[in-house]
């Protein structure tokens, strides 16, 4: 469960967010909506406790954000990975699981099985042993998706992870989303400007609006935004 | 020529793990800085009497942990790392002039390295220091993995991407300072990027990138002894040769072989 009590949101000390209260119940799929700007990535930033509140109470599954990271994965919108040529998106799952412990990685023949489910589930086994740099943007994106799931996590934040993608690579993303949502059991917050596109898969919305930022269990609600085009 | 084997050995087996994370991480500058930081470091200490690789090891480790202070930063802050650099260099310069009126042949043992001259103490301190930056790095592998892979995820999970690049650049501090026994500080940065850079051209896993790495430099190392000791070529020549060599045949492989 997620917990915003009097929460301000921004950067160094210089609120982009007014006052707001919300609750987000435990395996929700959320879909977060606004105009750029509004504070959306800064709310997925300050649920990591990778960027502190302005002021207020946040709690994520039960603890300060911060705190429970190991139960959250992170797709962001960009990113910097420094895979060798020949490396590929199975070598990048595999590298991530339990990242955080000590010692040598151990791959058991347990852990490839759990990967290749994984692989399969977000339809990338046809290309996950290929070198990671020959994959499309949509092809690496999946590939994130399996990343994201491998720790086991509880909730999943994804930020923008449509943009730059050609309708045909943004529906199979979709349609990973879909499989994950019926096989896994895990929350999910998503940022995107197509949210039009994936509206129907999620259960509620937090809207980012210069009035303040609004929990809507259906879609009607941010429909009066006339950025939100759903 | 035996304390040579086992001292190259044990060398290219820790710059050959060492050298792939420099590659990966982008911070072929900053190994590069902390080479010819070494110089002054030497120098420094030669003209204490102490030492060379006592002062190496010191002042390379205070400049790691500066560099590994600077974080993800250290990538895209060559201006302030030059500006470290041509400081620290400008005084090796000065301290080997000083150092070079009276021990001239010693200044050529700092700049290109004297495998040959390693004595028994210095192997000891060597296969120390060697063990322990393997011991570590074993310790921190799977974080170091993860942060060098995809560092903002690992930020994300909790992993201090700060605290790994301090012991990261301490450890390649340690590797630098042992590295210019051999090949001197104007050619370390031979043996921290080129077997990574061989290792990346073959190997599709980490593991075996750092097998490809370790091989190649323990070859060219071993090799180069040998044909050092029997042409009279200094080994750091040799090694560089060997090494550039074999990063050659894996580009043309790439190019006319792996594209057909």
């Amino acid at each position: 469960m997620i917990v915003c009590k009097d929460l301000v949101l921004g950067y160094d000390k210089n609120p982009i967010t007014p006052k707001f209260n919300l609750t987000i119940e435990d395996n929700q799929w959320i879909g977060i909506i606004g105009k750029n700007g509004a504070g959306k990535s800064t709310f997925l930033k300050s649920v990591l406790g990778v960027l502190p509140t302005i002021s207020g109470e946040l709690s994520i599954l039960g603890d300060y954000a911060g705190l429970n990271n190991k139960q959250i994965s992170y797709i962001p919108q960009e990113r910097e990975i420094n895979l060798a040529d020949r490396m590929s998106g199975y070598s990048l799952v595999m590298s991530s699981y339990n990242g955080w412990l000590l010692g040598l990685p151990f791959i058991s023949k347990k852990l490839r099985s759990q990967v290749d489910e994984l692989i399969n589930l977000v339809g990338a086994s046809g290309y996950a042993h290929q070198p990671f740099v020959t994959l499309s943007g949509g092809q690496k994106k999946r590939i994130y998706l399996a990343q994201a799931l491998i720790n086991k996590p509880k909730l999943l934040l994804l930020d923008e992870p449509l943009a730059d993608l050609d309708p045909h690579a943004k529906q199979h993303f979709i349609e990973a989303l879909q499989k994950i949502h019926e096989h896994q059991n895990l929350g999910l917050m998503i940022i995107s400007h197509d949210m039009h596109e994936i509206a129907c898969h999620l259960d509620a919305f937090i809207h980012f609006s210069g009035n303040g930022v609004h929990y809507c269990a259906t879609i009607e609600c941010v429909k009066e935004d006339s950025y939100v085009g759903i | 020529m035996q304390n040579a084997l086992i001292c190259g050995a044990v060398i290219s087996i820790v710059c050959g793990i060492v050298s792939v994370f420099v590659v990966l991480r982008r911070t072929g500058f900053a190994a590069h800085a902390l080479g010819h930081m070494s110089l002054t470091g030497a120098a420094g200490a030669a003209l204490l009497g102490l030492p060379s690789f006592f002062g190496q090891i010191i002042l390379n480790t205070i400049a790691s942990i500066v560099m590994g202070l600077m974080g993800e930063k250290v990538k895209k802050n060559d201006q302030a790392i030059g500006v470290v650099l041509t400081f620290v260099l400008g005084l090796g310069t000065y301290f080997l002039f000083l150092f070079q009126n009276n021990y001239a042949g010693s200044v050529m043992g700092i700049l290109l390295g004297n495998i040959f001259a390693v004595s028994n103490t210095q192997i000891y301190q060597l296969i120390g220091i060697g063990i322990s930056v393997v011991v570590i790095m074993a310790i921190i592998a799977r974080p170091l993995i993860f942060t060098t892979l995809d560092p903002v995820v690992a930020g994300s999970k909790g992993v201090s991407g700060k605290l790994l690049s301090v012991i990261f650049f301490v450890l390649l501090a340690c590797t630098v300072s042992m590295a210019c026994q051999i090949v001197g500080v104007l050619l370390v940065f031979v043996l921290l990027i080129i077997p990574g850079a061989i290792g990346t051209q073959w190997g599709e896993s980490i593991y075996s990138i750092i097998g490809f790495s370790v091989v190649s430099a323990l070859f060219s190392v071993v090799t180069a002894i040998f044909v050092s000791y029997h042409f009279d070529l200094p080994v750091s020549f040799c090694i560089t040769m060997i090494l550039c060599m074999a990063y050659f045949v894996g580009v043309c492989y790439r190019f006319f072989i792996s594209k057909k």
